[in-house]
């Protein structure tokens, strides 16, 4: 397979992912998306070996496990430092995963979370997941700047 | 640690981009090496020096050049 080839079938299948993604909004199963979305990732890695151009020295490689393992220390600590907000919200009132019991009569209903803020959260690590791919992409091309991935020399002109 | 492998390249009228054909890496890799910017592995080492015949000390060396005089 050639890398554009590789390329258009990514594109094919990130757009099919966008549709099977509403479609689950639409009929409420959230098992459609996560299935296609691991589906869709198994035929992009298994696509992805197939390329015909591609090769990947000991250079690649360690500029890749560089470029991890510095998104993953500096992911942690922002994911964690997230959380532990959500956990604080979270344990500063009753969960709403539910419609409250209303209480004794002639008192307010208890305050709870309601469910577009668990929604809301979804998104928001959706969010931070994306900010983990710019962080590795960030690495990446610092580390292949550093290594010299992106010098010039008097064969390239 | 300093190489001469665009010496040796030269004397075989070889381009990186053949080099790294020959030896089953990027051409960036051999640009990165020859620029210091990256040191080989080991195995990569030998494979270099084999392919141009040498002992790898001819190839790389390591330190100040002045040491090896």
């Amino acid at each position: 397979m050639k890398r554009n080839t590789f390329y258009l079938l990514a594109g094919i299948v990130a757009l099919a992912e966008v549709g099977i993604f509403w479609l689950s909004v639409e009929l409420e199963r959230p098992i459609l998306i996560q299935v296609a979305f691991v589906l869709g990732v198994l035929l992009l890695y298994a696509a992805r070996r197939a390329v015909e151009e591609r090769i990947e020295d000991e250079r690649t490689a360690m500029i890749t496990q560089k470029a991890a393992l510095r998104t993953l220390e500096v992911f942690w600590v922002v994911f964690f430092a997230v959380s532990l907000g959500s956990a604080v919200i979270a344990f500063s009132r009753p969960l709403g995963l539910r419609p409250p019991h209303p209480g004794p009569p002639g008192t307010a209903p208890p305050d709870v979370l309601e469910l577009p803020f668990i929604g809301g959260f979804a998104l928001f690590q959706m969010a931070l997941l994306c900010l983990m791919i710019f962080l590795y992409v960030g690495f990446r091309m610092y580390y292949a700047r550093k290594y010299g991935g992106w010098d010039t020399d008097e064969e390239q002109d | 640690m300093k190489n001469r492998i665009k010496v040796y390249r030269a004397m075989h009228d070889l381009t990186q981009e053949g080099l790294a054909n020959e030896l089953g890496v990027t051409r960036q890799t051999i640009l990165a090496i020859e620029k210091g910017k990256y040191d080989p592995s080991l195995e990569l080492a030998f494979k270099i020096a084999r392919f141009f015949g040498v002992a790898i000390e001819e190839i790389f060396l390591y330190g100040d050049v002045t040491e090896r005089k």
